[in-house]
């Protein structure tokens, strides 16, 4: 097997089970919130099972950083689609937002600013490390 | 200081000093001793003897060690971590497969991908864990 699919499916599966318990967590604060909050047995299973992928793709995405031969826009595209998919999928099919054009879109939006966002918090901090670790080598 | 040899061939050679701190000339017995001491590499020809101070870094490589000098890449049939054992304080580890010579390096680079790279003089690049981050900014005096 492909080392990268090993380690793919390695860090999915160690990092997976946080899925239901972020989610449970949300659920929670919601119950507190909202008086009329009210959970079926399918719905408990269909976010419980979603969130599992979720969070399994979202660790095991970060392995194609680190794909050697593969270029930037590869490696960003790649991670980025597959987080999209699979955050869009879970939101639909627990019915977290309609599945409407527009809302689809604002949905779209929305993740692609958080997505830069967070990449240019984590790479300016990066870069200040860098900066600064090369100074102490000259 | 006083200095004193002895020539014994039943016991292990070891160089001890008694000293009342750290000095100048201690370190300098530290480097020479260091760089005294030789590995043994396999190129294609056999063995060769190897002085850490020529070696940019040593990788792990499909369950194999290699030094990787300013222009070769030879087999050393030691671990990783009994390699960091051995080594000077100059060497430290970068990530699961890689302790790199810090006299080596040319410089670190952040990568688009958030991720913290060391390319070394001879032009060998390798990122830096994030476990091992710490370590590195220590040792560099972060």
């Amino acid at each position: 097997m492909n080392k990268y699919v090993k380690e793919f499916l390695h860090r999915g599966l160690m990092f997976g089970g946080f899925g239901p318990i972020v989610a449970a967590i949300i659920y929670l604060a919601v119950s507190y919130t909202d008086a009329e909050f009210f959970l079926t047995a399918k719905d408990y299973f269909t976010a419980t099972v979603s969130v599992y992928i979720l969070a399994f793709v979202h660790a095991g995405a970060s392995v194609f950083n680190q794909v050697e031969h593969w270029s930037l826009p590869k490696s960003m595209l790649c991670h980025f689609s597959m987080l999209y998919v699979a955050y869009s999928i879970c939101y639909i099919i627990n019915s977290w937002i309609p599945f409407e054009p527009k809302v689809l879109l604002i949905f779209t939006a929305v993740f692609v600013g958080i997505y830069f966002a967070v990449w240019g918090i984590v790479y300016v901090a990066v870069r200040g490390t860098s900066k600064k670790l090369n100074e102490k080598l000259r | 200081m006083k200095l004193r040899i002895v020539i014994d061939n039943e016991k292990e050679e070891e160089i001890l000093i008694y000293a009342h701190k750290r000095n100048s000339l201690i370190e300098s017995i530290e480097r020479l001793v260091e760089s005294t001491c030789e590995l043994v590499a396999y190129d294609g020809n056999g063995a060769v003897k190897l002085n850490e101070n020529e070696v940019y870094c040593f990788i792990s490589e499909k369950g194999k060690t290699y030094a990787i000098t300013e222009k070769e890449k030879l087999q050393v049939k030691m671990r990783l971590y009994q390699l960091e054992e051995r080594l000077g304080k100059n060497f430290i580890r970068l990530n699961q497969s890689c302790i790199g010579n810090t006299e080596k390096m040319k410089r670190f680079e952040a990568e688009f991908s958030g991720s913290l790279t060391v390319t070394f003089k001879n032009g060998y690049k390798d990122y830096i864990s994030r476990r091992q981050l710490r370590a590195v900014k220590e040792r560099l005096g972060i």
